[in-house]
């Protein structure tokens, strides 16, 4: 073996241990965060986590109005950036001709910057755009905010699923006279769906754990509130607040909430990936 | 306009196109309306925000990309120490960040046994999912007291001593500050670059590795010869993506950087982000021109950020080019 | 162009006109159509275009009603183009026009200002590859005639059941209607498909390369099939395979590179050819 084909040897060698070593950390550093967060959650869960509300600093309580804000302000996210992103994304799939064609690029273009945009932007955004104006923070703002980072998701995934609708279903569904709009809502979506739940799914997974728009918008409430017009309680905020806090209660409940996002988020992800990997036959 | 076909049929039938027709513009026209509010969205943005940052922008100018200054007293500030936070936590994601997704996607593509390979590939995009608060008290709580008691001290006594870059390893080890806001930012863009170089890499033909191969080349140089020069701009743009997200996490870096404003020589040190500054500060922010200096800041931030992810995404669609033709 | 094409062409054509007849006993080898068929479509002067490549040149042929004519040629020759010409599919497509006239019972259907769905509701496709839609069987006979006419759900019904059983497919799954289009075999996925193309009782009956994706089984209770339908539509059928044209069709067009080189009555065509070109075909000198 000549030293130089021993040094390539050698270099082979280090260079693949090296990636093997990457994986490792990769792994490893999930498990840690997940381990840290069922080991400290588990602790700090109990029934009354979902049942009282966010004590003052040094006495016991829950996280019902954050979880409540939390569900509120994601739910009407989802109701209003799903229809937005899904209008959009049909734009970029199916009507892709001609000077369409050329907006849709621009569109696309754009869409995927917004993806990957700073989330605390959005809400400065909001901020400037509803709180100023209305003088308070709201639960409507916080919605709004969250709704903007919904949209790009959708967008994105809805076309890409609808590109996936062979060619040849919608020509064999307009060889029937079928109009345009009917061709789109009863063939293609029909058979983009799953696709399309999947993203709607993954959306809703990324929102949950967005806390930097939230702290424009919505702000805190330590009390109770179902008044979309004031500011309401949301888990991030929330565990940002407690965490930072030198009060080992406040830090407690910090880690059942984040056991709380993080069990949703990986439900939801497994969730999507199951739906997608059933066969549909019916 | 058009007829035909049905003269003299039923009525019903004629009905029913007219309805059709009416109702394809009507779905036409809110296709575009909404795929235009996607466009008006990112300029309404923009503008907003100049508007909010304008009392900052019309009093401080361009000083504020030179000052150091930040005083909510006296009401002077500067993006300098921000902007400096920000750009230094990122190149430090990059440059820890980049090569380990590099191993992450030469195993999954290369290395990996087939079995294993959907359940660690899912594993790491899981990473992904975890949102950046998660990573922050994780950061925080786990990771900090951890990096302070071992890695940090090692740091400090091997390449502290060291002229020159020694003094990017100096001072005490706090565990948190810029490094392990590195530390935890390059852990977060990793999924995101490895997936890309992943799908990149599997765009290589088959046959161009063999022949490598059957040349006798290790499965390094055949990485580093022919399937990284053949993916470059893809390489390229998944790297900008990251950094991108690197530019705009917030939460995760506001946990673990410190908050003091200031430039230290350290890497070991304290210091701020834009991010965090706007995370940290925004309740406090009573003033008309202490907001609209935080508000500049975001918009700096925004304009940094559209710029990397805009060349990300032009090397990302001319290597889709490449490949179609 | 020489002169043969220009004879074959101009003695189809010239004088041809809606209403005319062809001669008692045009023969075809399977089944012998003795009564006379009125002339269906007129297809005058067609040129298509994809942006600036001419695709069809100067195409004239008449399809009779009640008849089977098949259109074959080498990959590219442009017979599935023509076929779409005649339901207007080039229309979804920008960049893609033609020119000249298709008479529908003597009407330019290429003419501008028409309603493609209404044109499209008369004429009927399937298409190479089975496309059932993702709904129940039920659902997809139904899907097309629910755009146009509005009938109570026993009517509905019983047009489903007519067209399953026209289409050689009701014994198989009348018994699961219910169940989606995307259970059954390629096969009976095709029938499905033509079922519900004449489920909307059109008049014409476009088939592009229809058992192209089937098995020789499939294939040949597809061609019984069109044997049987052919006594109610004007059927266009393109395919690749040159016995599928000998056994199936009453009229062969052969083209090549986008030219209309022969079209006769099949038996003379396979057996005797005018144009040297088709001979070469069929013979399979080349293609």
């Amino acid at each position: 073996m000549t030293s130089l084909y021993r040094r390539r040897r050698i270099a082979n060698f280090v260079t693949m241990s090296f990636c093997y070593g990457a994986t490792a950390i990769s792994l490893v550093v999930l498990a840690a965060i997940l381990w840290t967060l069922f080991s400290r959650g588990i602790e700090a869960i109990g029934f009354d986590v979902f049942t009282e509300m966010t004590p003052p600093p040094g006495s016991h309580g829950g996280l019902l109005n954050p979880i409540y804000g939390s569900l509120m302000m994601t739910g009407i996210a989802t109701l209003i950036g799903t229809p937005v992103g899904i209008m959009a994304g049909t734009l970029l799939a199916e009507y892709s001709y001609g000077f369409l064609h050329r907006l849709g690029e621009v569109i696309r273009f754009v869409n995927d910057i917004l993806l990957s945009a700073p989330s605390i932007v959005i809400g400065l955004f909001v901020y400037e755009l509803v709180v100023i104006r209305q003088g308070h923070f709201s639960a409507w703002a916080g919605a709004l905010a969250l709704a903007i980072i919904v949209i790009p998701v959708v967008v994105r995934t809805t076309e890409d699923m609808l590109r996936l609708v062979p060619v040849g279903l919608r020509e064999a569904a307009f060889a029937l006279g079928t109009p345009k709009w009917k061709v789109i809502v009863m063939v293609s979506y029909r058979a983009a769906l799953q696709g399309m739940i999947t993203g709607v799914m993954l959306a809703i997974a990324r929102i949950s754990g967005e806390t930097a728009p939230l702290l424009f918008t919505a702000l805190n409430n330590q009390f109770w509130t179902t008044d979309m017009n004031t500011p309401m309680a949301n888990l991030p905020v929330v565990i940002f607040q407690f965490a930072m806090s030198p009060y080992e209660d406040w830090v407690k409940l910090a880690w059942a909430g984040a056991l709380i996002i993080t069990v949703t988020i990986l439900l939801l992800n497994i969730l999507a990936r199951v739906v997608t990997s059933v066969r549909r036959v019916g | 306009m058009s007829t035909l076909l049905l003269e003299g049929g039923e009525p019903a039938a004629n009905r029913r196109i007219r309805q059709g027709r009416a109702i394809d513009r009507i779905f036409a026209a809110a296709a575009i309306f909404f795929g235009l509010l996607v466009l008006a969205l990112l300029g309404t943005i923009i503008v907003s925000l100049i508007i909010g940052a304008w009392p900052a922008l019309s009093k401080f100018g361009l000083r504020f990309l030179a000052t150091t200054d930040w005083n909510p007293v006296t009401q002077n500030f500067g993006a300098v120490v921000p902007i400096y936070g920000t750009l230094v936590t990122s190149v430090l994601a990059m440059l820890i960040g980049v090569p380990l997704s590099f191993g992450v996607a030469i195993f999954l593509t290369e290395l990996c046994p087939l079995k294993l390979k959907r359940p660690i590939g899912t594993a790491v995009e899981l990473l992904a999912a975890i949102p950046s608060i998660i990573y922050g008290i994780w950061g925080l709580f786990v990771f900090a007291p951890l990096f302070q008691a071992t890695l940090q001290p090692l740091l400090i006594k091997l390449l502290g001593p060291i002229p020159l870059i020694g003094a990017l390893f100096s001072g005490p080890p706090l565990g948190i500050g810029v490094l392990t806001a590195g530390f935890i930012l390059a852990i977060m863009v990793l999924p995101y670059i490895s997936s890309i170089m992943r799908d990149v890499f599997d765009t290589v033909p088959p046959m161009l590795k063999e022949s490598a191969y059957g040349l006798g080349c290790t499965r390094r140089e055949v990485m580093w010869q022919v399937m990284i020069p053949y993916t470059r701009a893809g390489i390229m743009g998944g790297v900008l993506l990251g950094l991108g997200r690197a530019l705009g996490e917030t939460m995760a870096v506001t946990f673990v950087i410190g908050n003091a404003h200031q430039v230290a020589a350290s890497l070991m040190a304290p210091g701020n982000t834009i991010s965090s500054a706007l995370a940290n500060e925004f309740t406090e922010a009573v003033e008309d021109i202490y907001l609209a200096s935080l508000i500049e800041l975001g918009l700096i931030l925004f304009v940094i950020t559209f710029i990397v992810l805009a060349i990300a995404k032009l090397l990302l669609i001319r290597l889709e080019k490449q490949k179609g033709a | 162009m020489n002169s043969e094409h220009v004879a074959a062409r101009t003695a189809l054509t010239s004088g041809i006109n809606y209403g005319d007849s062809v001669p008692a006993g045009a023969p075809n080898v399977a089944s012998v159509s003795i009564l006379p068929a009125p002339v269906k479509i007129v297809i005058r002067n067609v040129h298509f275009f994809y942006r600036s490549f001419e695709a069809l040149k100067d195409i004239n042929l008449p399809l009779y009603d009640k008849r089977v004519t098949a259109f074959m040629g080498p990959s590219g020759c442009g017979k599935s183009t023509l076929l779409r010409i005649l339901n207007r599919m080039y229309d979804l497509y920008p960049g893609q026009r033609a020119t000249g006239e298709a008479l529908l019972d003597g009407q330019n259907i290429l003419a501008p200002g028409l309603d493609m769905n209404l044109l499209r509701a008369r004429i009927g496709m399937v298409f190479q590859k089975p496309t059932p839609f993702p709904m129940s069987i039920h659902d997809n006979i139904t899907f097309g005639m629910r755009l146009y006419e509005k009938l109570p759900r026993s009517e509905l019904d019983g047009r489903v059941e007519s067209a399953l059983r026209r289409a050689a497919l009701w014994d198989e799954v009348k018994d699961k209607l219910k169940t989606s289009g995307l259970g059954l075999s390629g096969g009976q996925q095709q029938r499905l498909c033509i079922a519900r193309a004449i489920a909307v009782q059109p008049q014409v009956l476009l088939l592009d390369e229809p058992c192209s994706a089937l098995d020789p089984i499939s294939t040949q209770r597809i061609e019984e099939l069109i044997a049987e339908l052919k006594s109610d539509y004007c059927i266009a059928i393109v395919t690749h395979n040159l016995q599928q044209a000998a056994r199936s069709s009453d009229y062969t067009a052969f083209m090549y590179m986008g030219e209309l080189i022969e079209i006769g009555d099949t038996a003379t065509i396979f057996t005797n050819p005018k144009v040297k070109q088709t001979e070469d075909y069929i013979t399979g000198r080349f293609g």
